[in-house]
Formats: structure tokens, C-alpha cells, sequence
């Protein structure tokens, strides 16, 4: 027997040196590989310590030997996450595409700048970047937290421990596989291809596949990182959370779980509407938020994280609202495993024909095991102390702050309930068959779905946000706040009746909403000078909230009155075929086709297509469309502009384009412009013919745009393509051309007689695609013989649609200014010094 | 009892109100066949690009009317006209989800997501067209 499996072994040994691979640099991958299992090992030694060191804090010394392994585990954890980056850097950069990773992701035409976007386009280098951000996180609360680091960091510690699992790429037998790593090959990725024979395959894989177009865009740049941090950033209130449970104290909880909230609040909501900036920059759909499924699972988070925050103020001013706050903080944490399941495992994909494939599958029981860890762990700490949680017996009043503060925290909480059923419906599709027998399929038009329910959300919200912070917490003089609610309401009115019919917003809810928002802001500006007196360093609340009234109201009057203004029936008017006029209404038309150099009303404007071009350099093609506002009394240009969308023309391995828009930008709207069909230019062809004009001075010829004067014959060579040389004998026709609008150029082709060879020199005029020549000269007529010929500008056409968002700024402002709300409050609390005993109506334990 | 309580009460029960009456508007997977017996209804059809038959996409003509047939999962084939541009790469699709409901005999799409074999595994192209 032993003979035998020395021999088996033999074989296997031979195979592998069978074939010498050359020209593969396999050191980056194994650094990478060793790192990552030091992360993995760092980050299990780590939790272990962390745990002994938390269930041995009564004998101070073995705690803290226990402790500074612990630390020691988390710095050698996170150094080797920060190596593993580094080496898949290294192998990005590089071009090394023996790696899968590398050849999957990038190419050699890759600009820098999106080099660090092929970490967010695979799966494994997202669950590296999530990863990092936990390890700065980590450190900065290993640093900071004074009492309750032990357990705050075991918790952080764990969660590395399921993060780097992702990244093991560990198989067992044929079928279970734990983890994908980043450094696999390309020739074991691809086994069996006959390519990996031959040991010099590598000479074969010139370019990787290349980074999806899509991603190649400044703000994928910056969004990604910034979205990730704040999914980063709630793991340490749901740490501290965790760790309160355990320790069953709530008070050295407060000030860091607030802090971090305010700070994970602020970031994660940047980082999602910076993905909407990224939608209605580069996406054609037309916008900032689609309620995607993508956006909705990050959207969910970001409003239980905020309604936790919220309670969790009620919680410190009045010892009330512990337990949802609780729950709310935890489940926020959940919540972002379960978006990564939702957008990761492709379960979203295609509820009734989705077949996993074999990373799909793994990666799908990889994640519910890490999430059923999380919340099993969850579970258990709150059921441990769900009796012993302090909770205030007496009631709470309605004039208070906390009363409508824990009321409206738990609108958000069903706000997000309801996005997550209707988002999940791949995921519970499959149990709703066999009970009901239907395939139940998402909303035919979201938009519309989800519009309809959360704008009575955002209306109970945004009414709460302008009246709630004139409240105390305890009580309040009613007197003086309904004096203030009056007076903000009653200029509040004033102006919703005056911007409702200016901006015609005449559907009730709508009208409504209108109303709450701009409540919203006065409220907020009048909170602020008022009452806080203009002092900034307690402004930071009203700020936030002043935002969020911006946002809602830039998110009603961009969407509410955004208009297409491309309707193609509109300016010049094509065949529509045989269809009636009830069809023409049925059917959106959107797009309308552009002739070059022909003029096509757009809204207010004349859109002209006046060519496409091409750099060196930039896979994509630029299309010029000229947009000029024409008073219609004078008949003079008010205001013109350039605009030029463009497109990747067959980028690799598609057909067809992939559009970017592009968006002339207003303080008060912008016009939003893309291409979404262009004639093929491999099928582009100059199929028109020269014309013979034999014409006199005076003489007019009639073009397709346009006509032509002869003017006469002159000797004054204007046409720079001539050359004069001695004893030529040579002539030009002066020629003017006439466009619909007017005069346009000279032209001037040239005829002469060089050493006894009649030559000629044609001149052309690129603007209306026109060349002429002048073939001969009839003396005794005075006449001249023309050669003219005008592409038929139907051979360059594009089809293109066009928007117009109003007051898309303001909802961007109110984002900016939510945003350095929940900084400026975060800032506040953190440096200020305040005493952490929670006032309330009985001591607690 | 609070009257925190109460107003929560009031919140859950509108709120499952709202959920209920919700399931009315999502829609419903169907082939042609079942898609046909309610025509003012919108449904999703799956299916794939039918081989052979000609797709057909004029922008001179009308830029907003493509037209192509698809054999839906019970192996019928149908003309399906989809109001918008001809979205990129759908020759290349593996499976076609088509959103709309049927318009005689042939089935008029709002809205069409493609699902293909491209080297972004799990990518999705969804083709919108807002009416």
C-alpha cells in the first residue's frame, strides 16, 4: 500500500513539473496569498484575545495580557488586509495577467486614474476595500475607546474574521469551496483551455478583458470608496451596541455609539447619493435614483441607521427608547450584510430562471452562513438582558421631543420595511410559488411603485422634521412653540401656494409634500436664528435637517416637472408609417433623429447635429450637438451652446454603444442630452456623386441645404491648396454659399494649366459636407463648367433624447448641506465635555 | 396602555394595510398564451431572441419602434414591438425579459432587460423607456 501512494504521488509531482510556464511573475501572488491568510489568522487570533480579554477583566493583569494580544493581533490583521492590497495593486498596475483578477479587470489601455476601480468591479476586490476600511476603523476605535475596548473590538475582530474568509479561495473536494481570492491564475481559473498547454501561453494574453465602460468615469472613482466607508462605518455602533448588551451597561456606550452614528450617517449618505450624481452623470436612464435594487439595499440601512441615531438621542436625554434603539443600531448592520447578499449573489438576477453558477452558489451559503453568525450573535446578546434593558415606566407627554422623535424614527423603520419586501421579491418569489402558485415578478414601473408609498412617508417625516426640534425634551411651553410653529407655518403657506403655482404642482400629495419640505427649511433657518441665536456650534442638528427639507424639496420640483423635450414630433417631421393617431399618443416617443447640419426643434431650443469626433486616446466618440434659444420676435440667437454626449462605439466584446450623457447645467435646471443610436460608421459610405452645373456669372445652384452663387471668375487665389508656380496659367471661381440661414462662405476651386496638363484643385466646406471643382472654363459664354457634390446628410444622422431637469441644484445642495449637518454635530459632541450620566425619571441598575 | 403605543398600533396597522395592497401592484412572470387572456394587463414574459427571424429597427424611419421576435419558455414564438431604440447587444442575449402586455397579436414592451454572456457575469442591461 505505502508503494502505492508514493507512487501516485510521483505522478502528481511530474505532471506539475511537466510544464515550465514562461514569462509568469507568480512572487506578487504568493506575497498576496501568504497576506491574506495572515489577515485571516491576525483576525481569529485577535477575536480570541479580545474575548479572553473581556471574560477575564476582573484580574487586571491576565485582562491585559490578553488585551495587547489582542491588539498586537488586530495590527498584524490589519497590516497583512493592507499587503493584500498593495500586491493586487501591484499586480493591476503591472499588467500582469498570468492573474485572472488582473486580466478580468483591466487592460493595458487603462487609464491610471481607474486603477483602483478594478478593486470595486470584482467581487473579491470589494470584499478587500470593505475589509481595509474595517481595519482603519478598527484602529481608530482601538486608539479611542477607553472602557469598552475589549469587547468593541472583539466584535470588530469577528466581523474580520467573515471578511477574510471571502478571501481565502480554500477548496474542499470538488464542490465546496470557501472564499475567492484575488490571486487565483488565469490558467487555473480557465483549466482544460488548450491555450494553458503550451508553457508559453502568456506570450498569447497580450491585453486583459478590460474594466467595464461603465465604471470608467470620474465619480466611479470616488464613489465606491466613500459608499464603502459608510458601510464600513456602521459596523461600530453595531460593535459598541454588541458589546453594551454584553457588558450590560449603557453608559460609557452613549457618547462613541452617537458619535459614530453621526459620523456613519453622514458618510453613508454621501456615499449613496454620490452614486446618484454617478446615475445622472453617466447612466442613461435619466436621473438620480431609479429605486434600483442596488440603491434600495443600501438606500434600507442608511434609514434604520438614521432612525437609530434618533433614538438614540431620545435614549440620552430621557432614558426612553432603549430597546428599539437597540434593535435599530443592530439590524442597521444586518441590513448591509443582507444588501451585499441581495447585489452579490446575483439572486436579484432573474427570480424564476436563475441558475447559480458555481462561485454564485458559494459565495450565496458563504454569505447566509457569516449573516445567520451575525445574527445569532445579535439575537442572543439581546435576549440575554431583554429583561434587564432599563425602561421608563411612566408615560411620556405629547408636547415632548421624544415622543414625536420615537414616533418618527419608527416611520423611517417602516419606510425601510416596506422597500425591503418590495425589493426582496427574488428572494421570497420562490416561497409566494408554492403557496400561492403565482410567479410573482417586481412592479412593471418601480418609479411609480415606490413613489406612490414613500411620498406619504417623506410628507409624516418632513412635517415632523419642521415642528419637532421647536419641542423640548420632557416638556415644552406650548405657548411658545405654537407661536413658532404659526409663524413658520403660516410663511411656509405663502410660499407653497406661490411655488406650487408657479411650478404647477397640482397633485394633492404632491402639493402637500411641497408644503412639508418648505416647512422644513423655514423651519430649520428660523430654528436657527431664533432660538440657537446663530450659535454654529449648536447648529449642527438644525443644519442636517435643513438639508434633508432641501433635498426633499430639489428631489419634487426636479422629478415632478422633469420634462423630455426630444419628442421627435417636434421640428422636422418624419414618416411614422401607417399608424393612427391613438398609437402616436400610446407610444413614447422620446428619441428623435438628427440629420447632420439639420436644425431640429428641442423644448426651447434648435438642436443641430454638427458631427462626431475622435482623440487619440479616448476609446469614445464625441458627438457635437449645438443647442441656440431664438427669440421669436427678433429672430437673434439669445443663447447657444455646445453639447457633446458621447459613446464607446463597439467597446470590447459588444455590439453597438454605450452612451454617456452630457448636460449643459443652469443654476435652475440643467438640459440633459445623450445619444442612444448612431448610424454605424463602419457602414458609413459616400454613395452621392458629382453633379455637372454649367453656369454664368449671377448664377444660382440649388443644394440640399442651401444654394450656391457663381460670382464670376477671379485671379486672386484665395484656395490655400494652390501653389502657384511660373508659367501657369490659372483661373478660380468665386463662389458664395448660402445655407438655410444665411451666407456662410466663399469658395473658391481652382482650374489651371500647368506644362500643358489641365490640373484642378477642389474646395470644400465641411460644415455642410459640400465639394465643388471647376472641371472647365467656356470663354466665348463667359461660363463656367461646376463640378458640386453634397453628401446627403441622411448618410449622418444620430438618434438622440434630451431632458430637462428643473432645479436639479437644489436637491444637490440639500445633500451637501445634510452632510456636513451630521459632521458638524458629530464634531460638536465629540469635542464637547459633557457628563455622561443619563438624566431620567428612576436610577438605573 | 401609552399613547406611544397607540399611535405605533395605528402605524403598524396602516402599514400593513399599505403592504397588503401593495401585492397589487407587482406583477406576475406569464408566457404569451396567459399574457393574451388579460391584454390590459402588464406583465414581465422571459424568454429568448428567436433565431432566424428578422429583427427590425429603422431610425430614419421612426426612431422609437423596434420590432423582434421572441420564443417565450412554453416555445411559442411572438412578435414583440418595444417602443423605444434598439438596445445594444440584444443579439447577443441569452435570455430577454420583456415588460408590457399584448396588443393583439403582438406583445408591446415598455421596458426590456437582457441578460448577457459578457465578461460581467452577473450584469444586467436594463433598457428603460419612461412613458
Amino acid at each position: 500500500m505505502p508503494a502505492t501512494i508514493h507512487y501516485s504521488l510521483l505522478i502528481i509531482n511530474y505532471t506539475d513539473l511537466d510544464t515550465q510556464f514562461i514569462g509568469e511573475h507568480l512572487v506578487p501572488g504568493q506575497l498576496g496569498h501568504f497576506f491574506v491568510i495572515t489577515a485571516f489568522v491576525g483576525a481569529l487570533f485577535s477575536a480570541f484575545s479580545y474575548f479572553r480579554a473581556a471574560q477575564t477583566e476582573q484580574d487586571l493583569n491576565r485582562s491585559n495580557g490578553w488585551l495587547l494580544m489582542g491588539r498586537n493581533g488586530f495590527v498584524i490583521h490589519s497590516a497583512a488586509t493592507f499587503g493584500t492590497f498593495a500586491a493586487l495593486f501591484y499586480i493591476i498596475q503591472n499588467h500582469l495577467f498570468e492573474y485572472h483578477y488582473a486580466w478580468r479587470h483591466s487592460d493595458l489601455s487603462l487609464s491610471p486614474k481607474y486603477l483602483l476601480s478594478c478593486f470595486w468591479e470584482g467581487q473579491e476586490g470589494s470584499f478587500l476595500l470593505w475589509s481595509i476600511w474595517h481595519c482603519v476603523l478598527g484602529l481608530i476605535v482601538m486608539v479611542n475607546s477607553k472602557v469598552m475596548e475589549s469587547r468593541v473590538m472583539a466584535i470588530i475582530a469577528l466581523v474580520q474574521v467573515g471578511l477574510a474568509t471571502m478571501l481565502l479561495g480554500f477548496h474542499f473536494g470538488p464542490d465546496i469551496k470557501i472564499g475567492s481570492t484575488p490571486f487565483a491564475l488565469l490558467r487555473d481559473q480557465m483549466q482544460g483551455a488548450p491555450i494553458f498547454a503550451q508553457p508559453n501561453y502568456l506570450e498569447f494574453v497580450k491585453d486583459g478583458n478590460g474594466l467595464n465602460v461603465l465604471l470608467q468615469n470620474y465619480w466611479m472613482v470616488i464613489h465606491p470608496p466613500v459608499l464603502f466607508l459608510g458601510f464600513a462605518s456602521t459596523l461600530i455602533p453595531f460593535a459598541y451596541t454588541i458589546a453594551a448588551l454584553w457588558k450590560g451597561e449603557y453608559q460609557s456606550w452613549l457618547k462613541p455609539t452617537i458619535n459614530w452614528s453621526l459620523f456613519a450617517g453622514g458618510i453613508f449618505g454621501l456615499g449613496i447619493m454620490m452614486g446618484g450624481a454617478w446615475a445622472y452623470e453617466s447612466l442613461t436612464f435619466g436621473g438620480y435614483w431609479a429605486w434600483d435594487p442596488v440603491e434600495n439595499a443600501s438606500l434600507v440601512p442608511w434609514l434604520t441607521l438614521v432612525a437609530g441615531l434618533h433614538t438614540l438621542v431620545v435614549f440620552k436625554a430621557t432614558g426612553r427608547s432603549l430597546v428599539i434603539t437597540v434593535i435599530l443600531l443592530t439590524i442597521t448592520y444586518l441590513l448591509v450584510w443582507y444588501s451585499t447578499f441581495l447585489t452579490r449573489t446575483g439572486v436579484l438576477g432573474d427570480t424564476s430562471v436563475h441558475a447559480f453558477t458555481g462561485e454564485g452558489k458559494s459565495l450565496y451559503w458563504h454569505l447566509l452562513v457569516v449573516i445567520g453568525i451575525l445574527l445569532l450573535l445579535t439575537i442572543s446578546a439581546m435576549a440575554a438582558r431583554w429583561k434587564a434593558l432599563p425602561r421608563v415606566k411612566t408615560e411620556e407627554n405629547i408636547n415632548t421631543r421624544e415622543f414625536w422623535m420615537f414616533i418618527g424614527s419608527f416611520v423611517l423603520l417602516l419606510s425601510a420595511v416596506q422597500i425591503i419586501i418590495s425589493t426582496s421579491i427574488p428572494v421570497w418569489a420562490p416561497l409566494a410559488k408554492t403557496i400561492t402558485g403565482k410567479d410573482i415578478a417586481p412592479p412593471v414601473d418601480p418609479v411609480a411603485h415606490y413613489n406612490s408609498i414613500q411620498v406619504w412617508v417623506a410628507i409624516i417625516v418632513g412635517l415632523m422634521t419642521a415642528m419637532v426640534l421647536f419641542l423640548k425634551f420632557k416638556k415644552s411651553d406650548n405657548k411658545v412653540v405654537l407661536t413658532r410653529l404659526g409663524i413658520t407655518g403660516a410663511i411656509s403657506l405663502v410660499l407653497t401656494l406661490a411655488i406650487g403655482i408657479g411650478q404647477k404642482i397640482d397633485a394633492p400629495q404632491y402639493a402637500i409634500l411641497l408644503f412639508a419640505s418648505i416647512y422644513t427649511i423655514v423651519g430649520m433657518i428660523y430654528y436657527c436664528i431664533r432660538v440657537q441665536k446663530g450659535n454654529i456650534r449648536k447648529m449642527g442638528p438644525a443644519t442636517s435637517h435643513l438639508g434633508f427639507g432641501l433635498s426633499l424639496l430639489g428631489i419634487l420640483l426636479s422629478s415632478y416637472n422633469k420634462q423630455v423635450i426630444s419628442y421627435n414630433t417636434l421640428g422636422v417631421v418624419f414618416p411614422f408609417g401607417k399608424k393612427t393617431q391613438a398609437e402616436d399618443a400610446k407610444e413614447s416617443r422620446e428619441n428623435v433623429l438628427m440629420y447632420r447640419n439639420v436644425p431640429v426643434a428641442v423644448g426651447d431650443y434648435f438642436a443641430t447635429y454638427q458631427g462626431d469626433s475622435t482623440s487619440a486616446g479616448d476609446p469614445r466618440t464625441f458627438y457635437k450637438v449645438h443647442y441656440e434659444r431664438i427669440d421669436s420676435a427678433t429672430g437673434k440667437v439669445k443663447e447657444a451652446f455646445t453639447l457633446y454626449p458621447d459613446a464607446f462605439i463597439n467597446p470590447k466584446g459588444q455590439q453597438g454603444l454605450m452612451a454617456n450623457p452630457s448636460s449643459k447645467h443652469y443654476i435652475d435646471k440643467d438640459i440633459f442630452t445623450y445619444v442612444t443610436s448612431v448610424i454605424d460608421p463602419t457602414k458609413k459610405t459616400d454613395t452621392t456623386k458629382y453633379k455637372q452645373h454649367t453656369v454664368k456669372a449671377g448664377d444660382t445652384i440649388y443644394l440640399n441645404t442651401g444654394y450656391i452663387i457663381f460670382k464670376g471668375f477671379e485671379t486672386e487665389f484665395k484656395n490655400p491648396n494652390y501653389k502657384p508656380e511660373n508659367g501657369d496659367i490659372a483661373v478660380t471661381a468665386k463662389l458664395s454659399v448660402y445655407n438655410l440661414n444665411g451666407m456662410v462662405k466663399d469658395m473658391s476651386p481652382v482650374y489651371y494649366i500647368r506644362n500643358g496638363y489641365i490640373e484642378g484643385i477642389e474646395d470644400t466646406l465641411k460644415d455642410m459636407q459640400l465639394y465643388t471643382r471647376l472641371s472647365k472654363i467656356i470663354p466665348d459664354q463667359g461660363a463656367a463648367e461646376l463640378q458640386i457634390k453634397q453628401a446627403d446628410p441622411k448618410d449622418d444622422y444620430i438618434v438622440m433624447k434630451a431632458l430637462l431637469f428643473p432645479y436639479i441644484n437644489v436637491l444637490w445642495l440639500g445633500i451637501i448641506v445634510m452632510v456636513l449637518g451630521f459632521f458638524l454635530t458629530a464634531w460638536n459632541r465629540y469635542t464637547k465635555k459633557e457628563k455622561l450620566l443619563v438624566q431620567q425619571d428612576k436610577p438605573l441598575k | 396602555m401609552k399613547k406611544s403605543h397607540i399611535v405605533l398600533l395605528v402605524l403598524v396597522a396602516a402599514s400593513i394595510c399599505i403592504i397588503v395592497s401593495m401585492f397589487g401592484d407587482f406583477s406576475t412572470y406569464e408566457t404569451f398564451a396567459s399574457a393574451s387572456k388579460e391584454p390590459n394587463k402588464q406583465f414581465h414574459v422571459i424568454g429568448v431572441l428567436a433565431k432566424g427571424k428578422n429583427m427590425e429597427y429603422d431610425p430614419v424611419k421612426d426612431p422609437n419602434h423596434f420590432t423582434f421576435y421572441v420564443e417565450d419558455k412554453s416555445g411559442k414564438v411572438n412578435k414583440v414591438i418595444f417602443n423605444g431604440a434598439k438596445p445594444t447587444d440584444i443579439e447577443k442575449s441569452e435570455q430577454i425579459v420583456m415588460m408590457g402586455s399584448m396588443d393583439g397579436e403582438a406583445f408591446r414592451c415598455s421596458k426590456i432587460q437582457m441578460k448577457c454572456p459578457s465578461k460581467y457575469k452577473n450584469d444586467q442591461v436594463v433598457i428603460g423607456n419612461a412613458s
